[in-house]
């Protein structure tokens, strides 16, 4: 039997590909229900704050990945943390990527579900989807990594659908008062946090450290991959804003979803379809990446980091993985959105991973600074 | 590798086979065994209940036929239709609703709603009020024509697409957009049918969800004008025997800060294309006379239309929506309608009008 190379390091990754994969892991799913949960028009200041204070948390990112410690991977955090706290942190990242994935893959699949597919099972759109992403990511780590190119290239086109509604008559300027928050309610504190666990992602890409780093420049690609993803919750909320105005927005479950179904072409009666279905490339991509992640920590939770990546253990993985997310699709998921619990558990999860790891890792690398002088 | 790779590909394609509806779990959509129909028309059965009709399209050489149902709900009705005709009735090129204004008058958001909730139904639906027997016009139109149906959804598709002022469109989307709105209220087209016509009577205006009024010739024109197109093709006005076309309408509204009192100036451009009067059109202060006349009376009728809204308390005009600014609160549909019904209201028109080419002014002959 030939070896199973999965986690083996040929090549380093440029730039280009961490600007890709931070755009992409920033825009799942919450992307596509945010706008309901935002409702108001000065909630744009919010989305633009947010996206300020992401680009610190990359800015301390791109100073982890210009240190010797981001490029030796899991020998660069024993030698900054120790191995005792590697492997805690591991058995924590097990639990925020099975939680990840579950979200992700649920999202995804209600989504088909009830666009696509309303009288199939859920159960069984969830495992084709696993599938998928189990697929490519038994092609190793390497074929998954520059798949992102496939995902962005299969997915980004998407956004031009909606610069359909800025145009009159449908837009009214109107739609969009007050530009100023007049109230300030405990419910524009969830959407802040909703939006600060969308832009969340990139902090996964740490455990990439030896196929990226070390690089000087990446602030760079980060700051533009940043800049899109802003960019792209900015255009779909205001356009949604255009579209519902404010008051019918919050009825709506997949707001950005329902105005692609609104358009008409001469060809294809539902443009939605095509939408969604363009979408898995990136869903599989993603998810085949934290695969990927989950079984790497379940290797150095167990100390089986030195012997090579075995099939059995990628398929246990896999397993676990497709397992937890059909009870939790059984178990946690509600069909009523304000019922659902088990978003809100990743928009909490996601937004603490996102503010503490860059935070943390950043404040090593000073001390260790220190250290050393 | 290679088995574990054919493994993969084979399972995969299953999965693909599957999603893509070459399976046993999805929907039955093969075209001879379905009947796409293009509108419900929906009616009062008397107790609550409704009477739903539907066209079912042919798919060999058959007729057309027309099945009605009395129900007590909606999703009852397609249920019914089912049971009662071979082929499964299904929803996805549903482009029309028909609600009688009986029902109208009563409310319409529990009918919407169910529509809404149907992912198979586009939200470009459109949804028409009509006055009289829908089920016997259609029956009557079978003989003669049996497409009525696709050619009403053509009447509507090609008004919505280049509206020239002729009629009021409406789809769902835009109808829930407007009841969900806390400052303006909805809209939909209104049809007088009997046994052998089809004829647009005007624009139905809501409260709300219930209609309570329609606005008719002169009403709807000035409603095309000032809020909904901003254009006529053309605008007869038979009271002072002149018929004006492609008519541009620029209006400025203004609301004071307060909302008690509001502003609507009306800068008309166009030309006059008929005229059946005594007037002299060769003559410049004639010209004059007739264009202050057509003023006086725009503004008349318009302040007239305004003040019939603020009794029905409704504002079709999308009026609320001035009250909206960029640094303060919006107000509330309470408030809103309360300032709308007391409101001080002041129209003006402007014209600027090409006159029409007249004919060498011909003046009867001595003698005869």
């Amino acid at each position: 039997m030939k070896a199973f190379p999965l986690f083996d390091r040929t090549a380093t990754f440029g730039g280009v590909y961490a600007m890709l994969m931070v755009n992409r892991l920033q825009l799942l799913f919450f992307v596509l229900v945010l706008p309901a949960y935002l409702v108001h028009s000065y909630m744009v200041w919010g989305i633009i704050a947010l996206g300020i204070l992401s680009q610190v948390n990359l800015w301390m990112l791109s100073k982890w990945f210009s240190t010797e410690y981001a490029s030796q991977g899991y020998e660069g955090f024993v030698k900054l943390f120790g191995e005792r706290t590697v492997r805690f942190a591991a058995m924590a990242g097990i639990a925020l990527i099975l939680v990840k994935i579950s979200v992700i893959t649920l999202g995804y699949v209600e989504i088909v579900h009830q666009f696509i597919f309303p009288w199939m099972n859920r159960n069984s759109l969830v495992l084709y989807t696993l599938l998928i992403s189990g697929y490519m990511a038994s092609k190793g780590m390497e074929k998954t990594m520059r798949f992102v190119v496939i995902a962005f290239l299969g997915g980004f086109w998407v956004i031009a659908f909606y610069f359909r509604f800025f145009l009159p008559p449908d837009a009214h300027l109107h739609d969009l008062y007050p530009l100023v928050p007049t109230e300030w309610a405990r419910s524009s504190w969830q959407g802040m946090l909703l939006v600060w666990a969308s832009l969340s992602g990139p902090e996964y890409l740490i455990v990439l450290g030896s196929w990226l780093a070390p690089q000087k420049k990446l602030l760079k690609y980060l700051t533009i991959a940043n800049a899109m993803s802003v960019f792209e919750y900015l255009l779909l909320f205001i356009a949604s804003i255009l579209f519902f105005g404010s008051n019918y927005l919050n009825q709506s479950s997949y707001p950005v979803v329902n105005m692609v179904r609104y358009l008409q072409s001469p060809i294809l009666d539902r443009i939605d379809i095509i939408m969604i279905s363009v979408q898995l490339f990136y869903y599989a991509w993603a998810i085949g990446l934290f695969l990927l992640f989950f079984y790497g920590a379940i290797r150095i939770l167990f100390k089986k980091r030195d012997k090579p990546a075995t099939r059995a253990g990628f398929a246990a993985s896999f397993t676990i993985i497709l397992v937890c997310t059909i009870i939790v699709n059984q178990t946690f998921w509600k069909a009523a959105p304000n019922q659902n619990i088990w978003p809100s558990v990743q928009v909490i999860l996601g937004a603490l991973t996102y503010s503490l790891v860059p935070a943390i890792l950043f404040a090593a690398i000073k001390r260790k600074g220190h250290d050393a002088e | 590798m290679n088995r574990f790779k054919a493994a993969a590909l084979s399972i995969i394609l299953c999965g693909v086979m599957l999603i893509s509806g070459c399976g046993p779990l999805v929907e039955n959509n093969r075209i001879e065994e379905i009947a796409p129909v293009i509108f419900w028309s929906i009616e009062e059965a008397g107790d609550g209940r409704l009477k739903v009709s539907t066209l079912i399209p042919p798919l060999i050489k058959e007729n057309k036929q027309m099945l009605t149902h009395k129900v007590d709900l909606q999703r009852e009705a397609h249920k019914a239709f089912n049971l009662s005709y071979y082929r499964e009735v299904k929803t996805g090129q549903l482009r029309m609703l028909f609600i009688s204004e009986g029902l109208a008058r009563k409310g319409v958001s529990t009918l919407i709603n169910t529509v809404m909730a149907d992912p198979n139904i586009s939200q470009r639906l459109y949804l028409v009020i009509f006055k009289g027997n829908f089920e016997e016009y259609i029956r009557n139109e079978l003989d003669s024509q049996p497409n009525v149906d696709y050619f009403l959804y053509r009447m509507f598709k090609h008004y919505e697409e280049k509206n020239q002022g002729e009629l009021t469109v409406v789809n769902l989307h835009q109808f829930v957009k407007r009841l969900y709105s806390p400052v303006s209220d909805p809209v939909m087209p209104v049809f007088r049918v009997d046994k052998d016509r089809f004829k647009y009577e005007g624009t139905g205006v809501f409260r709300r969800d219930k209609l309570v009024g329609v606005l008719r010739g002169m009403e709807d024109q000035i409603f095309q004008l000032v809020d909904n197109l901003h254009y006529l093709k053309n605008f007869p006005i038979p009271e002072l025997s002149v018929g004006l076309g492609h008519i541009h309408a620029n209006p400025h509204i203004t609301l004071d800060k307060k909302n008690s009192s509001l502003a609507i100036r009306v800068e008309l451009k166009g030309r006059i294309e008929e005229y059946r009067g005594d007037k002299n059109l060769e003559d410049a202060s004639e010209i004059a006379d007739m264009d202050n006349k057509i003023q006086a009376y725009l503004k008349e009728q318009t302040v007239k239309l305004l003040q019939k809204l603020q009794r029905w308390g409704a504002d079709p005009f999308k009026l609320g929506d001035r009250s909206l600014t960029a640094f303060s609160k919006p107000t509330d549909k309470e408030e809103w309608s309360r300032k709308w019904s007391g409101m001080m209201i002041d129209v003006a028109y402007q014209l600027n009008l090409r006159p029409l080419a007249t004919t060498p002014n011909i003046k009867p002959l001595p003698g005869e």
